[in-house]
């Protein structure tokens, strides 16, 4: 078949579903389907209801069995097919390794060629119709519609196929995949078939690869076949993948286009280069202010003019973009494919989840980030506001730790873990006697894991701190007291009739007398002239 | 011997009938036996000072109630010891079920944490006014899953955060008390509301809390009392919330909230018939007819404050034919309150037994004679500056009111010794207040003194005429007196005073200003008086050192001292503070004899115990900061003057 001597590099899925390929292939060939572009994708379409269209459509076509046969093993034989699927597999290998960027001359001479055969198809299909049409002309409308239809849609296609290539000579964004055909089509009759996410797996894989323009084109010829043919089946058997594909917008599907950058185009730091000197810029109207340096050309409103506004003035397909990694669910292969809005959007998602995280945050030196943007914005509020579950989950706004809360049971706000743990025991009871360290010891150690042993001890501290007040005021025994004028005064006892306990922390009572008397002695005269001893 | 025939059930029966501390404090001296009996039996403790905490728990195996608070030095090291004495035998804190740690700021979250950890069946937890304590000390409190109750007022550090974790840790808490958490916002009353859902009673008084926080509280499927006083955030459109929420509502207090008007109270009314108390006070200007006439819908309400309302008679004539079962009304501070009015209202509603007219100062002895023929069962009557009150209402009072328990007089200047006379038939007075009444004497003093024996609050403030023999019958006859103001009594010496020094039960003593006491005088009532546990003596400028060690020998129970403008010196301040092993709280304010090393030694002196002191702004810089530090690190609250 055609598609098989398509040069260059195929998806490497292409070539393991190929085996299967062949033998529908062979099927359908023997099924006499006439149209010849058309069969490309029906060997590959496992589905049952392909088959089921298979039957429904053969009457019409039966008069023209065998010219589609001769017509099908034209083009190629099945030796060829084999060697193609060598190759394929062969530049798989080197597409996941070496990604291409450059232009590559011979690719596009592969392309040509793929294109002069493809339009050599047509002009046989055209004629092969101009003679049914000369020999029944009592033929249902139906079937003129459809191949008028069919016709259109593989001239699209070559269309989509030429630009495609000429595109791949500029440095700039490629369109690889999907292209403004698709859209069109939809609009022809209502035909259409989504472009990637609407076709099954079998037929999906074909684009893995993603980087040749070649590969694009079968996908639209398979599009546009499809579409054309087996409208009913296709649209039923694709509605469950279709609910699955619009969740996150709702586009529907093929109503817009999708490009996918190459990741080295997504991680250069500048996209848009100054012809002249080379100066790399992240935006155009920045390139635009800077060509103004290399001469009054480039300064007039024209060339200063946001440009693309005029150009585009058929209504434009909105762009969606794709992530070129493979298996991601951003890439276009992906079974539940959501697209992404903006360039902007490609650059943070694939740096976000496909790169190294190398930006570090300097405050924290934990979290890292791989979009600077996202460094500054946490930058911002690291390490104040730092609300923190005990589930181990941060917000950085209170009200969303505790909507947090109060919706998972069971969860609190975690108190910082720097204050908990506060200055272990031993160290501080080390540093003098002061009664200030001890106080501190005795209000910020007490761990709820502390054991009995520290907590003795502890009790220890306060005793000795108890003290140290006391210690101004009596270096004197107990004993030693010496009331002044006040010994007549009978100590009255406690009106806790349980005084007889023994005390829980001497000196508490101990300071009463002893205290005063040396307070006399230390603080000087006046005191004493009041209390002579 | 007759006692030894009782069994010891019959014992505990006995003694299970017993009323008062006293009481029971002479059934411990009997014998050893009766000592064990109490010590098996006894249930609730309240201890004060932390020196006999530790053989006090020994020795109580069976406690459900333990009080701490006005126990000086309870902190982490202090728990630490009780808990790990109980490990070697039965533990005191098996069946404690309610923990008084009010104004305990001492103790830390590490200690409250093991605290609250070893009582497995803790239900009630009491640590209001540690002003000290955050978001930490919440922490270790939602450790315990079984409480129900919690009064945090005034922690002042406890943030959404710390009431979060309170939420979800302890789900089944019914009464809560957030009163001057003043870190408390929306956000930590919403999730509160979420999680708490047995929630019965809630006050979030004084916090800033706005409508969004009534938003949530509506949804409290259980709440029967709200208390918001002092809101200045929250308004009418909360208040709406109410009327759809909260559907066993009973009592609620929006006073002092100044956004709140009378279509945010309507509101309530309309979704809550069954509302027994509404408090509104300081809310609005004008009590509005709509108010009124929505309060028609409340049959259940026994309780309404409508403090500084502008109301007329008219509104007493709605009050008297709606509110039949009123019981309490207040009208503290409201305009337009008439004769007229009061004959209207008392006329209705018979069953007043609380009535608040302070500062109502047109009513006269009609109104008062009225309600005293109307409210025979009035318990209580504040008629605070109602200077038109004469000895007439004393007569009806004391003729038909004979309930009476409670009356304020204060500056009530018609009131005269022949007033007192009528007045001293209520014998079941127990709280008079005469202050600013100058013209009572020695002689209606006794008659009150021999017939209102079981009062045990007076308030003497500024009876200028009061002289020695008052006081002398005072205290021959008002043996139960527990609280007593003097102050500026300049009529009374150190001789009148002497007789005070009588009144064994007196806790409570007020002497500010008594240019005529002396030393003499103060030893003599600290001498007497052992239960002495407040003191002010603010401006007793005669009283010198000896009067001050006097107090530092004998008031071993004294809890709070105000001594500010006293003749105090360095000795004497220190010999107070460091002796009073007690003492909480202290007003050391303009103390002219005291040095600065005097302050620094007395504060050393008392640092480990004292809570709460109040000085001279200008003493900030001057005390070593490492005082300061150390009475921070102790809970220790320092108000600069």
């Amino acid at each position: 078949m055609d598609h098989k001597e398509m040069p260059g590099p195929t998806a490497d899925t292409w070539g393991k579903s190929f085996p299967l390929g062949n033998e529908l292939l062979k099927n359908i060939s023997s099924d006499d389907t006439p149209l010849t572009s058309s069969q490309r994708p029906q060997q590959k379409w496992e589905d049952p209801s392909m088959l089921d269209y298979n039957t429904r459509i053969e009457p019409p076509f039966q008069e023209f069995k065998q010219r589609s046969e001769t017509q099908s093993s034209l083009p190629c034989n099945p030796n060829n097919q084999n060697k193609v699927t060598d190759e394929d597999v062969q530049m798989n290998g080197t597409i996941q390794t070496e990604k291409i960027q450059d232009w590559d001359p011979r690719a596009m001479l592969n392309n040509l060629n793929f294109l002069e055969q493809k339009i050599h198809q047509l002009q046989d299909l055209v004629h092969l119709i101009v003679g049914r049409r000369s020999q029944a002309l009592g033929r249902p409308d139906e079937l003129l519609a459809q191949q008028k239809q069919l016709i259109t849609a593989d001239l699209t296609s070559i269309i989509v196929q030429l630009i495609s290539t000429a595109g791949s000579l500029l440095p700039s964004v490629k369109p690889l995949s999907g292209t403004t055909p698709t859209g069109q089509l939809g609009q022809l009759g209502g035909l259409f078939l989504p472009s990637t996410v609407g076709l099954n797996s079998s037929v999906q894989p074909q684009n893995n690869g993603g980087s040749k323009v070649s590969d694009q084109s079968n996908q639209m010829d398979i599009t546009v076949n499809c579409g054309n043919e087996q409208n009913y089946n296709v649209e039923e058997h694709e509605s469950k993948d279709d609910e699955d594909a619009d969740e996150g917008e709702n586009l529907p599907p093929g109503s817009y286009e999708i490009l996918q950058l190459e990741k080295e185009e997504i991680l250069a730091p500048h996209t848009h280069f100054c012809t002249i000197c080379g100066k790399g810029f992240k935006r155009d109207a920045n390139l635009r202010m800077h060509m103004r340096g290399h001469g009054d050309e480039y300064k007039t409103p024209a060339a200063l003019a946001k440009p693309n506004k005029e150009a585009t003035s058929e209504p434009m397909l909105i762009k969606r973009y794709s992530c070129p990694y493979a298996g991601c669910k951003r890439n276009k292969d992906h079974k539940k494919f959501q697209p992404l809005k903006t360039i902007l959007c490609v650059k943070n998602h694939y740096k976000r989840t496909h790169c190294d995280k190398s930006y570090t945050c300097s405050r924290c030196n934990t979290k890292k980030f791989s979009v600077i943007a996202d460094l500054k914005t946490h930058e911002k509020h690291c390490g104040k506001d730092k609300w923190l579950c005990s589930c181990g989950t941060t917000f950085s706004r209170k009200d969303k730790l505790f909507g947090h809360i109060a919706l998972f049971q069971g969860h609190t706000p975690a108190i910082p873990l720097e204050e908990t743990k506060g200055p272990t025991v031993p160290p501080d009871r080390g540093e003098g006697n002061e009664a200030i360290n001890k106080v501190r010891s005795i209000n910020f150690n007490f761990g709820s894991n502390a054991p009995n042993g520290n907590e003795v001890q502890n009790t220890a501290d306060v005793k000795g701190n108890i003290e140290d007040p006391t210690g101004y005021f009596s270096p004197l025994n107990f004993d030693t007291w010496n009331f002044g004028g006040f010994h007549e005064f009978p100590r009255p006892p406690y009106e806790d009739s349980e005084s007889s306990l023994s005390f829980l922390i001497p000196g508490s009572c101990n300071y009463t007398v002893p205290g005063s008397c040396n307070y006399t002695q230390k603080t000087g005269a006046e005191s004493s002239s009041n209390n002579p001893e | 011997m007759l006692l030894s025939a009782f069994t010891e059930d019959l014992l505990v029966r006995v003694y299970s009938k017993l009323g008062s501390d006293s009481d029971r404090k002479t059934w411990r001296l009997v014998c050893k036996d009766f000592l064990r009996v109490d010590s098996v039996t006894r249930r609730s403790l309240r201890v004060l000072r932390s020196e006999f905490l530790h053989g006090l728990l020994s020795k109580y195996k069976n406690l459900d109630t333990l009080d701490l608070s006005v126990c000086p030095r309870i902190e982490d090291a202090t728990v630490s010891v009780l808990l790990s004495q109980a490990v070697n035998s039965v533990s005191w804190t098996r069946w404690v079920t309610r923990l008084v740690l009010s104004r305990a700021s001492g103790l830390r979250y590490g200690g409250l944490e093991r605290l609250v950890g070893a009582c497995p069946c803790l239900e009630v937890l009491d640590v209001s006014y540690c002003w000290g304590y955050g978001d930490r000390e919440a922490w270790a409190i939602s450790s315990v899953r079984g409480l129900r109750e919690l009064k945090m007022d005034k922690c002042l550090g406890v943030s959404d955060v710390g009431l979060a974790k309170i939420a979800v840790g302890c789900g089944k808490l019914e009464r809560l008390s957030l009163k001057w958490c003043m870190e408390i916002s929306d956000l930590g009353v919403d999730l509160l509301c979420k999680k708490c859902l047995e929630l019965k009673s809630l006050d979030v008084s004084y916090l800033k809390v706005t409508s969004e926080s009534l938003c949530s509280i509506a949804s409290l499927p259980k709440l029967e009392v709200l208390a918001m006083v002092g809101c200045p955030f929250l308004d009418d459109y909360g208040l709406q919330f109410l009327e759809h929420g909260c559907p066993s509502l009973q009592a609620i207090d929006v006073s002092r909230c100044g956004c709140v008007s009378s279509s945010g109270l309507i509101s309530v009314i309309r979704g809550h018939r069954g509302l027994a108390m509404l408090n509104a006070g300081y809310c609005f200007s004008e009590l509005s007819a709509m108010v009124l006439h929505s309060l028609k819908d409340l049959k259940n309400l026994n309780t309404i404050r409508i403090d500084g309302a502008q109301v007329s008679d008219s509104s007493f004539q709605t009050f008297s034919t709606n509110c039949k079962s009123l019981v309490e009304i207040g009208l503290s501070k409201c305009v337009g309150v008439t004769n007229m009015g009061i004959m209207q209202l008392v006329y209705g509603c018979v069953g007043l037994k609380i009535v608040n007219l302070t500062c109502c100062r047109y009513i006269t002895d009609e109104a008062i004679s009225a309600l005293a023929n109307s409210c025979r069962n009035l318990v209580s009557l504040k008629l605070e500056a109602c200077d038109k009150v004469t000895e007439k209402s004393l007569d009806q009072l004391g003729s038909c009111c004979l309930q009476l328990e409670e009356l304020d007089l204060t500056d009530c200047c018609g009131v005269n010794d022949k007033g007192l006379k009528y007045l001293s038939r209520c014998s079941e007075l127990l709280s008079l207040k005469l202050g600013l009444c100058t013209n009572i004497s020695d002689k209606g003093l006794a008659y009150i003194a021999h017939n209102c024996t079981k009062i045990s609050e007076l308030d003497l403030y500024r009876c200028t005429s009061l002289g020695d023999d008052g006081l002398a019958a005072l205290s021959s006859g008002c043996k139960n007196l527990m609280k007593l103001n003097l102050s500026y009594c300049n009529g009374v010496t150190d001789r009148g005073v002497q007789y005070i020094g009588r009144l064994g039960q007196l806790s409570d003593l007020e002497m500010r200003g008594l240019v005529n006491l002396t030393s003499e005088g103060l030893t003599a009532v600290v001498a007497g008086c052992k239960k002495l546990s407040d003191l002010d003596l603010k401006h007793c400028g005669n009283i010198d050192d000896s009067g001050f060690w006097a107090l530092s020998y004998y008031s071993r129970n004294m809890r709070q001292i105000n001594m500010s403008y006293c003749a105090v010196s360095d000795v004497g301040l220190c010999m107070v503070l460091g002796n009073l092993t007690r003492l909480q709280d202290v007003k050391l304010v303009h103390l002219m004899n005291v040095t600065v090393k005097g302050f620094e030694l007395a504060l050393r002196a008392c640092c480990v115990r004292i809570k709460k002191v109040k000085l001279i702004g200008s003493l900030r810089f001057l005390l070593s900061t490492e005082i300061l530090e150390t009475l921070h690190a102790r809970g220790c609250k320092i108000r600069w003057e």
